[in-house]
């Protein structure tokens, strides 16, 4: 095979691009000269032992570190966004919170019914169409697995959910703007096995759809799913 | 919402912001502007020697020194009697009160707190003209009416901050003492009370403070315009919120205006000294619990 | 030998307790002691008609009470845009920087006492409505309002800014990561939630906007009548209290002001009732 083919073939195709990354908190320094790339449409695991910045790391890709007194983060991280990679700094962050969803260890439903819930996000960018929301809402529910347990109690309250249905939930509601990266810390930590194995499930189907990075506790269920696992130590992601 | 809208929510937030930092600006820029310049010994001692009237050898006539007496001592008297009930009372409600008696107790020191001040000065009044008819003849409104009144004003506070401080407590210092074979008055008095007392001195001086500004309560319960320094119990007496008033209503030269707003700036100060210190001794027990936990 | 003393102590701290609840009934057993006659007399009506002129034995307090009521409702209108926007700006948009200075601004005016509020209103803020209106003494209902806003600002933009730190970290979690802006944040996520608190911050400045005394009685022009406009001058049912009291006691005009204080008694304890009912007295006692 020419030289040319062989490369092409090896070329894999990055979507976060992480390069020097130092991150204070409160002066101390919890990410060291970090390096990192996360391969497109593909689940990318980030495990290591507690405290050592995983979940800082995931909040410095959609700049939710900005939202914690005394955190303070430099270097260069980079999305590639319609083809080019562009420095998450330079984007307004509203627009890169639509492009990078993230889901929480602890779900977090906001206090409205189930629908309201999903549709929120289509809310805060002024889409007025009922019948494309309704559409669209639908959508998110079968792609999150959750369409068959709650379509008859759409107006329910999302609190009264069970702790896996709401999890899904917070990834439907993440969804539903079809970002581009879904960051998704311990998403199954707060769940029991069964809702565990079935998020898990759900997080294979999503790829196709987008990236994806898992910070996560539970060796069995990253190597079950993941495309690659680094390992954050020192300030370095090693595979 | 689209852009313009959030636009105009943050545009009035910020306008908000900086016209009450205006508007207070603007009060204490005038206060300042206008009575600093009469801020002397003069202001306060008139034409009496400062030392002279300092000692109560001769009486000052037309300085603040009667009016500032008579706020000190009225706020000392009213804490006499406002802390030992006060303080008493919350450990009552935080540690002795059974479920069936505690919201009635709630209710009426939550009305308490909440009634205008005019209205306890008015009970201060009608309570002195008892007096007077069935008591005696020589029962007016006086110092003592005055103070009694005031503690009845600032007791729901102090009640309220000692009940919050010991009922806040964590699990483990309430039952320390306990496990270790304190009764339980030894308990509160020699653990609970003294764990949380930073909190508890912050709210009393709070109420000092609160002694020291009140103009309602005073005005209807003796203090009169010209007294001098209060002889007894029974006498009439000067404050400093109230001769401001009475300046404000009543003032016969530049020179007297000029003096209210002296008596404003030492009134301002006394209030704000005790307000800082309140604060300075709360953020004390803040750290305490932060290294505690 | 220990356990009479604390048999004792115990006893010694009811009857504090006892003491300092039994003072609001003593309060309120006063007003009605002292109103009752007239009650009894029927002539209880008399002093809800239109006209105060004790000499021509005409005791009606229905002027004061709308003095209250205007001059308590127009101070609460201002204050309160300006309170939302000023706790919101200490919450959600600069909780940093300059929210941070403006929370100890309004912490700094609770400490300032009301009398210097109205004395330093006498000579700037009325000269200055004065010229507005270009008529009267400058000392009216709109005074004594804007006043009054400034006084109650503090108790509104604390309580409020409170009820939004309250909100769960969860939901401002889900609104930032989203993507939502500090202001869709604000509409749709912390008000919604905080309401309760809002509601109770305002009712709790309503229930000081009433109750003050000096504001009204030094820069409201006192006068005898109901206030038809915003210049007017007008007199309310505390700064009535106060100027009254000078009169001798058995006259029928020093008993009216008892039947003012028993009006103040009964709108407090509805205002406590209700704030109760908002679970106002159970949040602030969790703080």
């Amino acid at each position: 095979m020419p030289p040319i083919h062989r490369k092409f073939k090896s070329m894999k195709k990055i979507k976060i691009r992480i390069n020097d990354l130092n991150c204070f908190y409160k002066k101390k320094l919890v990410l060291k000269g970090l390096k990192g790339e996360m391969e497109e449409k593909a689940i990318t695991t980030i495990m290591g032992p507690s405290g050592v910045g995983k979940t800082t790391l995931l909040m410095v890709i959609n700049r939710l570190y900005e939202s914690i007194p005394d955190c303070r983060a430099e270097g260069m991280v980079e999305i590639k966004l319609d083809g080019r990679y562009i420095e998450v700094h330079k984007l307004p962050v509203t627009t890169l919170r639509k492009k990078v969803g993230m889901v929480f260890q602890v779900p977090n439903p906001l206090p409205m019914s189930i629908f309201k819930n999903i549709a929120f996000p289509l809310k805060l960018s002024g889409v007025k169409d009922r019948k494309y929301i309704k559409k669209k809402v639908d959508q998110a529910l079968k792609d999150a697995f959750l369409w068959g347990e709650v379509k008859d109690r759409l107006n329910d309250s999302a609190l009264e959910l069970s702790g896996g249905q709401q999890q899904r939930l917070c990834i439907a509601r993440a969804m539903i703007m079809q970002p581009e990266v879904l960051l998704l810390d311990e998403p199954t930590s707060s769940l029991d096995m069964e809702a565990a194995l079935r998020i898990a499930e759900l997080l294979k189907s999503l790829k196709e759809k987008c990236t994806l990075v898992v910070v996560s506790h539970y060796a069995s269920l990253t190597r079950r799913i993941s495309d690659s696992v680094l390992t954050l130590e020192n300030g370095n992601l090693t595979k | 919402m689209n852009r313009f809208v959030e636009y105009q929510i943050k545009i009035f937030c910020w306008i908000s912001g900086i016209a009450l930092i205006c508007a207070i600006g603007i009060l204490l820029a005038f206060l300042f502007y206008k009575g600093t310049s009469s801020l002397n010994l003069s202001l306060i001692f008139g034409k009496t020697r400062p030392l002279d009237g300092l000692f109560l050898n001769t009486e000052v006539i037309d300085g603040l020194f009667p009016a500032i007496v008579g706020t000190l001592l009225l706020i000392l008297t009213s804490i006499i009697w406002a802390i030992p009930i006060g303080v008493a009372g919350g450990i009552y409600l935080a540690e002795y009160c059974n479920k069936k008696w505690k919201p009635v107790f709630n209710l009426m020191l939550d009305i308490l707190a909440g009634i205008p001040s005019i209205l306890v000065g008015l009970f201060g009044f009608t309570v002195s003209v008892f007096l007077h008819k069935h008591l005696s003849e020589h029962i007016y409104p006086c110092f003592i009416i005055s103070s009694l009144a005031l503690a009845c004003l600032v007791l729901p506070y102090i009640i309220r901050t000692t009940e919050q401080s010991l009922v806040n407590l964590p699990f483990f210092i309430k039952t320390t003492g306990l496990a270790l074979g304190a009764s339980r008055l030894q308990n509160i008095l020699f653990i609970l009370i003294p764990y949380n007392l930073s909190h508890i001195i912050s709210g009393i001086i709070l109420a000092i403070g609160r002694c020291a500004e009140d103009t309602a309560v005073i005005m209807l319960t003796g203090v009169v315009a010209m007294a001098g320094i209060p002889n007894s119990l029974l006498s009439q007496y000067e404050a400093l919120p109230f001769y401001i008033f009475y300046i404000s209503s009543d003032y016969n030269s530049q020179e007297e205006l000029m003096r209210g707003f002296g008596a404003c700036i030492i009134l301002l100060s006394i209030c704000v000294f005790l307000f800082a210190l309140s604060y300075i001794v709360k953020r004390k027990a803040a750290m305490r619990f932060a290294t505690h936990t | 030998m220990k356990s009479s003393i604390e048999k004792f102590a115990e006893k010694g701290f009811l009857f504090s307790a006892i003491l300092s609840a039994s003072i609001t009934i003593l309060i309120f057993s006063f007003m009605v002691f002292f109103s009752f006659p007239l009650f009894k007399r029927g002539d209880i009506a008399a002093f809800f008609t239109l006209e105060w002129n004790p000499y021509e034995g005409k005791f009606g307090i229905v002027p004061m009470m709308v003095g209250t009521g205007v001059i308590a409702s127009i101070g609460l209108l201002i204050a309160t845009p300006f309170g939302i926007g000023c706790s919101a700006l200490i919450s959600v948009f600069s909780r940093q920087s300059f929210g941070r200075f403006l929370r100890k601004v309004v912490e700094f005016m609770t400490g300032i006492p009301t009398v210097i509020y109205g004395f330093v209103a006498i000579f700037i803020l009325v000269p200055f409505i004065r010229e507005i209106f270009r008529k009267g003494t400058g000392m009216c209902v709109l005074s004594a309002s804007i006043m009054l806003a400034l006084l109650i600002l503090p108790t509104i933009v604390l309580f409020i800014s409170d009820a939004f730190n309250s909100v769960p970290k969860s939901y401002l979690d889900a609104a930032d990561s989203l993507g939502a802006t500090h202001a869709q944040k604000l509409v749709y996520v912390i008000i919604p939630s905080a309401w309760k608190g809002i509601i109770s911050g305002l009712i709790l400045a309503a229930g000081r906007a009433v109750g003050d005394t000096l504001i009204s009685l030094m820069i409201a022009g006192n006068a005898l009548q109901i206030p038809k406009g915003l210049d007017d001058a007008a007199r309310t049912l505390t700064a009535h209290i106060a100027l009254i009291i000078a009169s001798d006691y058995e006259s029928p005009e020093f008993k009216s002001i008892f039947v003012c204080g028993l009006i103040l008694f009964i709108f407090t304890t509805m205002i406590v009732l209700v704030l109760r009912l908002l679970g106002y007295f159970k949040i602030l006692r969790d703080r």
